[in-house]
């Protein structure tokens, strides 16, 4: 029998916890794992350091709560999701009834690579409905971007206030209806410059040739590696999926590479593309999947080209041009 | 321009496709040539009558000289392939064993063998058998010292065709040939890759492997990956049911980090990734 507000409801029970001060955070944090525990339940934080050390020093001594690090799990989305489930499946396997887990987002990824965590926050109540979870995702009003709240309120299907009380989200949108629209993409200003390299229709080994070219010994040797890997699978996917032209585009930065591939179609039609690996016989769903694995951001938009995926190898973490950020054309 | 693998220990197996026979005829003279001049016994085998397959080499540096002498020897295609119409590829690597010890026991050096073998590749049927053959036949060389220039007509097989004997040759001179899986030395490991393994020739990867027959030594797959550029997450998947087929793990031995990142990913259990710096 799961306890709390997800007492009869089954899968994953996601809500969101917008807090204005430590006061009110811990309001609702302590009694959550609290209660957890008194249940038997496993009982997890992954918060930064700041709001751990809050809840440590809020906590009895040995409180049977299970703290983990942010590091391992929210690195990008796509892996963040395939480390939640194993951790998730590895709780079920006693067939306890509930698990509960309080986390919150670094807050460097509420900058310019929020439209992908956005994307997860939307995808996770599909990813982790096979899971008797019941998670909180904190966001702290104070430091937290206004359209990432918003983001938030639409992607998160139940909301629990300040005071404890637990309430259905009236803005939550379904994962198919939000994911199938573009997500606002901040252009890299490396974008704004002429390409180092343009290439039109370019084989895969042509791509990756191009990005064993750029690299000027700026980025690991792991992380050209993976940024071959995922821009050989995304020019394939173009090649075979999308429309003519192609076009691969590709800029270096003092502390990165940037590379987007256009094409004339739609993109894919799969609204979980990248962030789950698809069935087999999907088109090219296992190929974006690894993408995402492989790059430190990955953006997706349209254009009047047409559909455009963006790969960052590096440091992602650009500093926005806003509020004079250009449209993206390409 | 030869696209070649580094190898360990240099062995010459070279596929040599060609549009203009009178280019063949200068490299297969160059070829023969180094041979006489290291002491090698050396073959020429090509369709057509003796005397005009003579008047081709004449220009080699004292070809006439070698061939009195047993040093060299001009042979009509259908005498070195004793199956005219598919061979066997263990019958005739058996053949040119036997060419090479004699060859040994006549004081030369080795034997090294030009092979114009377009005519014995017109089938399907031909193609398949002689692709076997020519890594059975690599395997060969990887221990003894025999050499060839395996020379096919581009302009009558086709690009598909010359890719599939192409890329089982450690060497070749068609640059559109993206991998090329051959013999490594038989302490090594089952065979070698180089080059690089993507959509553009999964199929041909496949319909390599199944050629080649690798066999496991004590439930592992060894390939030598050291020269192998790139490979996509398709190939490791179907090196990995290739390797379950055999009821063994494939071992890839690598110097890239991709590889063994994409297996991790993919839970390959059949795949093993072996990672040098």
């Amino acid at each position: 029998m799961r306890t709390g507000p997800a007492a009869g409801f089954h899968g994953y029970f996601h809500e969101a916890f917008c807090y204005d001060s430590d006061e009110e955070f811990l309001a609702v944090a302590v009694p959550f794992l609290l209660d957890g525990v008194a249940a038997g339940e496993p009982t997890l934080v992954t918060l930064g350091d700041r709001t751990t050390e809050l809840i440590r020093a809020a906590l009895p001594a040995e409180p049977g709560v299970t703290f983990l690090t942010g590091a391992g799990l929210y690195d990008r989305p796509s892996a963040a999701i395939r480390s939640y489930q194993e951790l998730l499946a590895s709780l079920t396997t006693d067939g306890g009834p509930q698990i509960r887990i309080i986390g919150e987002m670094p807050a460097v990824f509420m900058g310019v690579t929020w439209d992908w965590w956005a994307r997860y926050e939307s995808t996770i109540n599909h990813a982790y409905d096979g899971y008797p979870l019941w998670g909180i995702c904190a966001y702290d009003r104070r430091t937290t971007p206004a359209a990432v709240l918003a983001d938030v309120a639409r992607t998160h299907p139940h909301l629990v206030g300040a005071d404890g009380r637990h309430l259905p989200n009236g803005t939550y949108t379904d994962p198919l209806t939000y994911l199938g629209a573009d997500r606002p993409v901040v252009p890299d200003p490396l974008q704004l410059t002429a390409a180092l390299v343009e290439l039109t229709d370019p084989s895969p080994a042509q791509a990756r040739r191009a990005v064993y070219d750029a690299d000027q010994g700026n980025l690991s040797g792991d992380e050209v590696e993976d940024l071959v890997v995922a821009v050989s699978e995304v020019v394939t996917n173009a090649l075979r999926h999308g429309q003519p032209p192609v076009r691969f585009r590709l800029w270096t930065g003092a502390d990165r590479i940037v590379v987007t591939v256009s094409d004339g179609g739609a993109g894919p039609k799969e609204p979980f593309a990248g962030l789950l690996p698809v069935d087999d016989g999907a088109p090219g769903g296992l190929g974006l999947w690894i993408s995402y694995q492989s790059c430190n951001h990955v953006a997706s938009y349209h254009t009047p080209e047409g559909f455009t995926l963006r790969l960052t190898a590096g440091n992602p973490h650009f500093s926005d041009l806003a509020p004079d950020r250009p449209q993206l054309v390409a | 321009m030869t696209i070649e693998a580094r190898l360990p220990t240099p062995y010459g197996h070279i596929c040599w496709g060609y549009d203009d026979p009178a280019a063949f005829d200068v490299r297969a003279r160059s070829y023969l040539a180094e041979g006489l001049a290291v002491g090698e016994q050396v073959w020429f085998v090509a369709a057509g009558r003796p005397e005009t397959l003579l008047e081709r080499l004449r220009a080699v540096p004292g070809f006439p000289e070698a061939l009195r002498r047993g040093a060299a020897r001009i042979v009509p295609l259908t005498d070195a392939y004793r199956h005219d119409r598919i061979v066997d590829p263990a019958t005739q690597v058996r053949a040119y064993a036997q060419a090479t010890e004699a060859a040994l026991a006549a004081g030369h050096t080795g034997l090294r063998v030009v092979a114009e073998a377009t005519p014995l590749v017109r089938t399907p049927a031909q193609l398949d058998a002689f692709v076997r053959y020519e890594h059975l036949v690599d395997r060969y060389m990887r221990t003894r010292p025999m050499s060839a220039l395996c020379a096919y007509h581009r302009p009558t097989l086709g690009d598909r065709t010359l890719a599939e004997l192409a890329c089982v040759h450690p060497q070749t001179n068609s640059e559109d040939v993206l991998f090329r899986l051959y013999a490594c030395p038989p302490a090594d490991g089952c065979a070698a890759v180089a080059g690089e393994l993507d959509p553009s020739n999964h199929d041909l990867f496949a319909t390599t492997l199944d050629r080649a027959d690798l066999r496991p030594v004590d439930g592992r797959l060894v390939v030598q990956a050291d020269n192998l550029r790139f490979i996509d997450h398709r190939s490791l998947l179907h090196l990995h049911e290739y390797a379950r087929r055999r009821d063994a793990t494939a071992v890839l031995r690598t110097s890239r980090s991709a590889p063994a990142r994409l297996v991790e990913l993919l839970q390959l259990s059949a795949v093993h990734v072996e990672t040098s710096r």
